[in-house]
Order: structure tokens, then sequence, then C-alpha cells
């Protein structure tokens, strides 16, 4: 186990470093200036200038990435900002604001929304695609494949603003989407999350419900559980401690890397729900060509997905006796 | 105030919802709260006028029925990108400078939207030499900083000083230039007040509270050009420089209590400020709570089912998005919580007169083109009226004038753009019309790709990047015929829109002359009515101008005023249009009983 989460981590320090490189070419790739962006309307070459030296970008590209790697581990000195601590990631070309107490700001925003769904659609997903699978054939399986069918072709910038006039504006169930930090009021943290986990949870509980009934309908008919039916074992031990922990492999790494993406921000459901999470954040940073900001939130997506792949391998092996972590 | 390409990046590129953050000055049926007409407004042409010291002296009008106290809620889709004066440029910033920072001089805006340039700070709007290269201002007793110090002369000089910092980019430099007489090489003549220098060019008076500035040519609107929040002042003794941006020290009559960048922000009263030295803001709520990154269209779903808190908000600079038009407009009760205006400048489609070297065959185009089908896609009347001159209503000395017969004939007249073709003998003409590539001009290349090719031209249609749109227009070398643009005034004298766009002196990669339009009477009228003293008579001169330009060079198609229309929550009194800023005007907005 322990050579495995060396090999692994090595591995993904690799992986950051590569996708760090990428996102700074790709940005420079892009014919826009985001110096010109920040220069005002009357943007001379002697203000270009000085906007590039304010916002630390003009030395050659080379450089600037050397100078962001540094800023990690060293940290790194502005002439605009001062001096800025290890692990820097830079300040924001747009708020003048520090990366990282930006993303730290914007995280738990994030995780709230994807956590809280997660809870919801693997309690639901699963949960109705186990009785589906128990009920294959029947006006159960039915109705939860059809509905799961419908729920999946949904779009969430619809059913958020459906659910938001519907709920909130005129049955008044529900609070307006918001985010109150649990440490504040964990009744407001709870009461504003719900809509957006409800409809988070209502595209991908119908993903997991047509994955689960589907891995439990092959399942079942495996000769394993065959095996243990035919020894006298009860319905209930065959489904549950063969059947059901031989399905769930697949699902488990759908989950490790749906929630991975999730944490790296639920782009479509925050701009929905105006939640100041990471997705929002880098919807903006792509518009506005801030790189400190997309790089550090492309950072954390690829750390939250490598993360989570890794937890998903070690509980592969935990779940599934025949998978061994070499 | 910009209604430039930098806004226009903003609009395509950041918010991306339709209403962009345009400025504008004063607009021709601003702050009316009814739907407008089918075709263009009949606009008086007098919405902008000079106060006198009567109308510069506070408090400012009472609003009937206002109420003092509560908080009024703001929503917005950004935070706004700075606070520190001398790097506002942009008109959503200034929706909020509005409140925080006052100036030399000011707009002081009736119910109707009709505005006054009176002294804010100064007793008057200022003194002109006879030849208009000197100004001075006097400030009024009792101003003051939030911390309770005195607002003095040297704080006004210390405001425009810091613009020459490394660290102010974004500010307008037009005093800068009229200071120096160095045109964009300003920064070469000073380093800036934070080694103890001061400008030779600013005089002030500490005893007599007298600012003198000395320009380097003659500029008979300096006092609108100080109106600009770029110009606003700044304590010399509280200047923390590029912290500044993030709190500022306020004159106006909130201050920021609390901010936390792109989510919220709290505004509460600045104690010192005195009702009785400001003819322009009523500051009727106890403070404002800002709150950002709510998107347009769920801040306008918000006003418009008013519950909790919203019922006291409004959009701070975002008007309804296309989506809800339609909604707000046809219900009655919803629609006595709107306001509209038309925002500043004129949208229009350049013609590039060194490809397009034939008058006849730009006269054909602005026959040829569908103003009305364009104006349908933007959404109908609502959306703005057709514009037939590059001169917008906001500006001093507005007259319509429609030489092409284009608000008879919206929707284009083949017919004649067939005739003058024919007599230029150029019938099947190539025009390449390039257009920025988002979805309502790929729209609107549909209609003006059939209208072309109805008046005998072969269009050939170009979408560029929308980000980098007016990078690739804006060279000289360009290989379009017809570009989609737009301008704005900075403030409302005609000389801030036929400079920059039909001086031959404004040709250039990166320049707003896309037209290339370079005549040499057209040089010297600008020359020369950019130092009319009188206004109202410089305003009749633009006009004149404006109209022989569109008649005998033909260098731009004019397409629309744009209007924006704002909703309200239900507990909010007195919101109006800020014709400045297309925005709602903070300072005369109240929480009803």
């Amino acid at each position: 186990m322990f050579r495995f989460l060396v090999r692994r981590i090595l591995g993904a320090a690799v992986i950051l470093l590569i996708i760090s490189a990428l996102v700074f070419v790709l940005f420079y790739a892009a014919p826009r200036d985001p110096a010109r962006i920040a220069c005002g309307k009357v943007c001379t070459p002697e203000t270009l200038e000085l906007v590039k030296k304010n916002l630390g970008i003009s030395d050659p590209l080379p450089m600037q990435y050397w100078e962001w790697l540094k800023g990690l581990f060293v940290g790194r000195d502005y002439t605009s900002y001062g001096h800025c601590d290890a692990p820097c990631l830079g300040y924001s070309f747009q708020s003048r604001e520090p990366v990282l107490d930006t993303i730290l700001d914007r995280f738990p925003t994030t995780i709230s929304l994807s956590l809280g769904a997660a809870v919801v659609f693997l309690i639901f997903g699963v949960g109705t695609g186990m009785l589906a699978a128990v009920k294959q054939g029947k006006a159960l399986d039915k109705i939860a494949s059809s509905a799961s069918l419908i729920a999946s072709s949904m779009q969430i910038y619809v059913v958020g603003v459906f659910a938001t006039y519907l709920l909130v504006d005129q049955l008044h169930l529900l609070d307006r989407a918001s985010y109150t930090p649990f440490t504040d009021n964990p009744g407001k943290w709870f009461s504003g999350l719900l809509v957006p986990w409800l409809v988070l949870s209502l595209i991908f509980t119908a993903n997991y419900t047509r994955m689960t009934r589907s891995q439990m309908v092959e399942s079942l008919t495996q000769d394993y559980v065959r095996t243990a039916r035919a020894k006298g074992l009860s319905r209930r031990t065959v489904f549950f401690r063969f059947a059901w922990r031989g399905a769930m492999g697949p699902i488990i790494t759908i989950f490790g890397l749906d929630l991975g993406v999730l944490l790296g921000g639920a782009i479509i459901t925050e701009s929905t729900f105006s939640l100041q999470g990471l997705g929002m954040l880098s919807v903006k940073a792509v518009g506005t060509n801030d790189l400190p900001i997309l790089l550090g939130v492309i950072m954390v997506a690829a750390a939250a997905i490598i993360v989570f792949n890794i937890i998903v391998d070690a509980v592969y092996a935990l779940i599934d006796p025949r998978v061994r972590l070499a | 105030m910009s209604f430039s390409r930098r806004n226009f990046l903003i609009a395509t590129s950041v918010a991306a919802a339709g209403s962009t953050v345009l400025s504008a000055c004063s607009s021709g049926d601003a702050g009316g709260s009814g739907t407008p007409s089918a075709g263009a407004t009949e606009y008086t042409g007098a919405k902008v006028t000079i106060g006198t010291q009567a109308d510069s002296t506070g408090p400012a009008p009472e609003i009937p029925g206002a109420k003092t106290g509560g908080t009024i809620y703001g929503l917005a889709p950004d935070d706004f990108s700075h606070l520190d004066p001398q790097r506002i440029y942009y008109a959503y910033n200034s929706t909020v400078a509005n409140v925080l920072h006052r100036c030399l001089t000011g707009y002081k805006i009736d119910a109707s939207g009709k505005q006054k340039l009176v002294g804010d700070l100064a007793t008057d709007t200022g003194t002109p030499s006879a030849d208009n290269k000197t100004w001075t201002f006097t400030l009024k007793e009792g101003l003051k900083w939030e911390d309770g110090s005195e607002l003095t002369v040297e704080d006004v000089r210390h405001g425009i000083e810091r613009s020459w910092a490394p660290f102010i980019t974004e500010g307008a430099d037009y005093v800068q230039r009229a200071l120096t007489g160095k045109s964009g090489k300003w920064r070469d003549a000073y380093e800036g007040p934070y080694k103890g220098k001061h400008l030779d060019s600013i005089v002030t008076d500490k005893a007599k509270r007298t600012i003198t500035f000395k320009l380097a040519e003659s500029k008979p609107d300096f006092n609108f050009t100080l109106a600009m929040h770029s110009y606003a002042p700044v304590p010399a003794k509280l200047d923390t420089k590029e912290k500044y941006d993030k709190k500022p020290v306020a004159c106006g009559p909130y201050m920021v209590k609390a901010h936390t960048t792109d989510k919220s922000m709290v505004l509460t009263r600045n104690k010192h400020w005195d009702p009785k030295t400001d003819p322009i803001r009523n500051a009727y709520p106890d403070g404002f709570e800002f709150r950002f990154g709510v998107e347009t269209l769920d801040s306008t779903d918000r006003l418009i089912a008013s519950q909790g808190n919203d019922a006291y908000a409004v959009s701070i600079y975002k008007g309804v998005p296309a989506e809800r038009i339609q909604k707000v407009l046809t219900d009655p009760e919803l629609k006595k919580r709107t306001f509209n205006g038309l925002i500043g400048g004129t949208y229009f489609y350049w013609i590039n007169t060194k490809r397009v070297t034939d008058l006849k065959v730009r006269q054909a185009l602005i026959h040829a083109w569908p103003l009305q089908q364009i104006r349908q896609i933007y959404g109908g009347p609502s959306a703005g009226d057709i514009a037939t001159t590059t001169i917008s209503p906001d500006i001093i000395g507005y007259e319509k004038s429609d030489v092409y017969g284009k608000l008879k004939k919206p929707q284009g007249d083949p017919e004649a753009a067939k005739k003058l073709l024919k007599e230029a003998g150029k019938e099947g003409q190539k025009i390449v019309y390039a257009f920025p590539n988002d979805p309502t001009y790929n729209k609107t290349k549909v209609v003006i790709e059939n209208a072309l090719k109805a008046a005998g031209f072969t269009p050939v249609i170009k979408p560029i990047d929308s980000t980098s749109y007016y990078d690739q227009v804006q060279q000289v070398d360009n290989s379009y015929d017809v570009m989609w643009g737009g301008w704005s005034p900075d403030w409302p004298t005609a000389f801030t829109m036929l400079q920059p766009l039909y001086d031959g002196e404004a040709i250039g990669n990166g320049k707003n002359n896309v037209s290339q339009t370079n005549v040499d009477w057209i040089n010297e009228g600008i020359k020369k009515n950019a130092v009319i003293s009188d206004q109202n008579e410089a305003g009749k001169a633009w006009v004149a101008l404006d109209k022989r330009i569109m008649e005998e060079v033909a260098p731009i198609i004019p397409e629309t005023f744009t209007r924006r229309f704002y909703v309200y929550g239900n507990k909010v009194g007195g919101a109006q249009f800020d014709p400045n800023f297309s925005a709602t005007l903070l300072y005369k907005t109240f929480v009803k009983a």
C-alpha cells in the first residue's frame, strides 16, 4: 500500500507539472492580451508596458513559468503587491487578491455543493438502481428506468431555473439558493443549498440509477452469485455480500471521477444558482484572461481528480478482493 | 465614461449577458418609465445644460414622498473592478463612485433625466480665461473626508497628480494631456507626487480655496472633463497608494464599511458629509448592501419576485436581459417597477473609406442597410431607437436629421441603393462585412447579407473573434469594407464623438477613426469647433459638421441608440435611470415605508 501511494503521489506531481505548463502555453497561444484587457481605454504603449510590469508578465514566457513554479515553494516578490508567501499561486489580474486566498475562500462553497449533492445522488441513485435490479422487468423497474432516462436528459440550467421558480418563488417551500458557511449557521447552510443539491443530484441520480441497475443485473447472473445461492445462503446475504460488492467497482470508479470533477467546480450549477464557488470563479477567469486564477483553479481541479482516483483505486481493493494493489 | 472597445470586450467576454456595462452621458428619453415609441423618440436636444452658482448650492432638491433610513440592497454579476477614483473609467465602477467620491463638477439630474453641469465640490462650474487655457475653481466651505479632516485644494491637486503613479494605468488621461501638452507621452513630463514634486501647471491657494489649471491648449469644455471620477480628489495624508483601491477615503455621502472582493460590499453613511454642500445627492438610505456574483437573469427574477430583502433591492448596473423584457413590459404591475433610458452613444457601422473610395457606393450602403430588421433581432423598439446621426441624443446641441431617409424606410431602400451603384458603375461590388462572432451578430449578419444582395452588392461575410474584434478592425491595413462598432462620449459635448471618429490624426493602429476619414474641411472643422467657448453654440456647430460629414463623406452607417430597461424591488422608491452610466442612480433611491 505504501509503495502504491508513493508511486501515485509522485505520478500526480508530474501530471500537475505538465498540466500547469500546458495551461501556460495555451493561455499565451490565445489571441488575447491580458495586459490589454487590464489596461485602460486610452492604452498607450507606455501604459501597456507599465501594466505588463505590474501584472508580472513582462518577462519571456519560460521565465514567467519558472517564477510561478518558484513561487509555489519559496514565495515571490511583486512590484505592485509586495511579497507573496509560499505556496504562492500569484495575484489575480482582475481582483488583485492572492489567488490562494481566493481559492480557499471559494472552495468551501464548492465542497458543500459537491459533497451534499453526492450524498443525495449516491443514496437515491444506488438505492433506486438496486431496487430496479431486484424487481427487474416489473413495474418498479420500468418506472425507475423511464424516470432516470427522463431525468438524465434534463439540463441543470433548465431544471435549476424551473425549480427556483416553482419551489422558491411560487410555492415558497424552499429557500433561494445561497451559501452561508456551515460554521456560521448550519441551518442556513442547509436550507440555502437544498435546491442546488436537489437539482444537481437529479441529473446524477438518474445516471447512478441506470448504472447501478445494469451492474447489479449483470452481477446477479455471475457464476459466484449462482453458487452462493446454490449453497443455500439467504437472498439478502447473496444480494449484499456477493452481488452488490461485485457491482460496486465500476460505480465507485465513476463516483471518484464525478466527485473530483465536481470539486473542481460545478460550473453550470454554480452559475445557475449564482453560487460563488470554483466553477463560477473559473468561468470569469476565462472571460477576463485571468491566468493566475485560471491556473490556480485548474491545479485544484486536477489535484482533486487525481486524489480521488488514488482513493478509488485504494477503495477498490477493499471492496473487491479480486483486486490487489500492485 | 466610455463606450469603447474595452466595454465591448467586457460585454462579449466577461458579462456575456446581453446588456453591457457601456457608459453614456444623458439620453433622450431617460428617466421615464414607459414603453418607448415604435419609431425614433422625439428628442429635445437640450437634455444637458450648464448650471449657475445657485444650481451648485446644496442640498439636492427633495424627492416627493422620500423617507430617510433603511438599507437598499444592490445586485450585480461582477464586483467593481476599482474603487480608487484615479483607476475608475468604466461606467459600472462609476455607479458606486457616485456615492463615495465627489469631483469639482458633477451632473445634477432631475426626475425627467435632464442634467445640469454644476459645481459639486466647487462653488460653480469654474471660471475660464478668455482663451479657455486657464481654469479656476473655488472649493465650497465645510467639505470633509470621512475621518472628519478638511478636504482641501491640495487634495484635489493630489488626486490629479497621482494619475502619474506607475500603478495608475486605468483612468482617463484627458487632463494629463491638457496639463502637459505632450499628447500620449504625458507620463514623461512628470514623475508623480510621491517624491514631493508638484505639477507647475496646477496652482493652489489653500487660504482662498482656489485651484487653477494652466492648460497647454484651449479647452472650453474642461469643466465637463473634471466631472469624470478619474479626477476626484484623494487626501494626500491618507493615500495608501496601491492599497487605496481596496479602501478609498470617501467624501461622498457613503463610505465603505466592509468589502469582500467579488462577494459583497457594505456602504454606511459618511457622517462628515454635509448635504448643504451637495447639490446632487439625496442619500436617503442609511446604507447599501451589495451582493456580487448574481447573474443578470437570476437578479432579474429575484427583483421580479421581490421576496425578503429583494423587495428593497435594485440591479446596480445590469438592465433586464432580453429573455425577460417581454415579461416585464407586458405585466402592468411589473412595468410600474421599471425605468429605462438610452445608453449614451451610438452604434454604427464603419465604412472603410480607403477601400470603398466612391461616395456613391458608401451612400448606397447606407440606403441598403436593413436597420429595422437589425433592431428587431436586438429585441424590437424596446431595444432602442434607430440612429441617423453620429451625434447621439445625449449630446449638447443634438438635432435629429435624416440625410438618407432611413426613418421613412428603416427596412432599407434597395432601389435607391441600386440606382446609386449604377450611377457609380459599381454594380455587383464586393463588400466585406466584418462583425464580432457572437450569437447576436451572427443573426444580424443574415439580414445584412440579404439586404446587400437585394441592393446589388456581392457580400462577403467575415466573422471575427469577439474578444479581439476591435484589435483587428483597428488595424489600418485591415481587409474589411464595413465593420460593426459603437462609440460613446466621455462627456456630453460632441468633441468627444467626432474627433476620435473623424479626425485625420485619429487614424492609426488601435485608434478609433476606423473609417480612415481624412478630409481637410473635417479636420479644420474639428479644430475650429473645439475652441468655441459657448457650449450651446459649439453644439450647433458640431451638429452642422456631423450632418455635412454624413452628406458629403458618408463614413459610417448609423444604426441604433440603444435603450436599457431596469426593474427594481417593490419597496424601493426613487429609482431612476442614471443617464451618465446607464445604471441605477443609487443616491436617489429610498426605502418605502
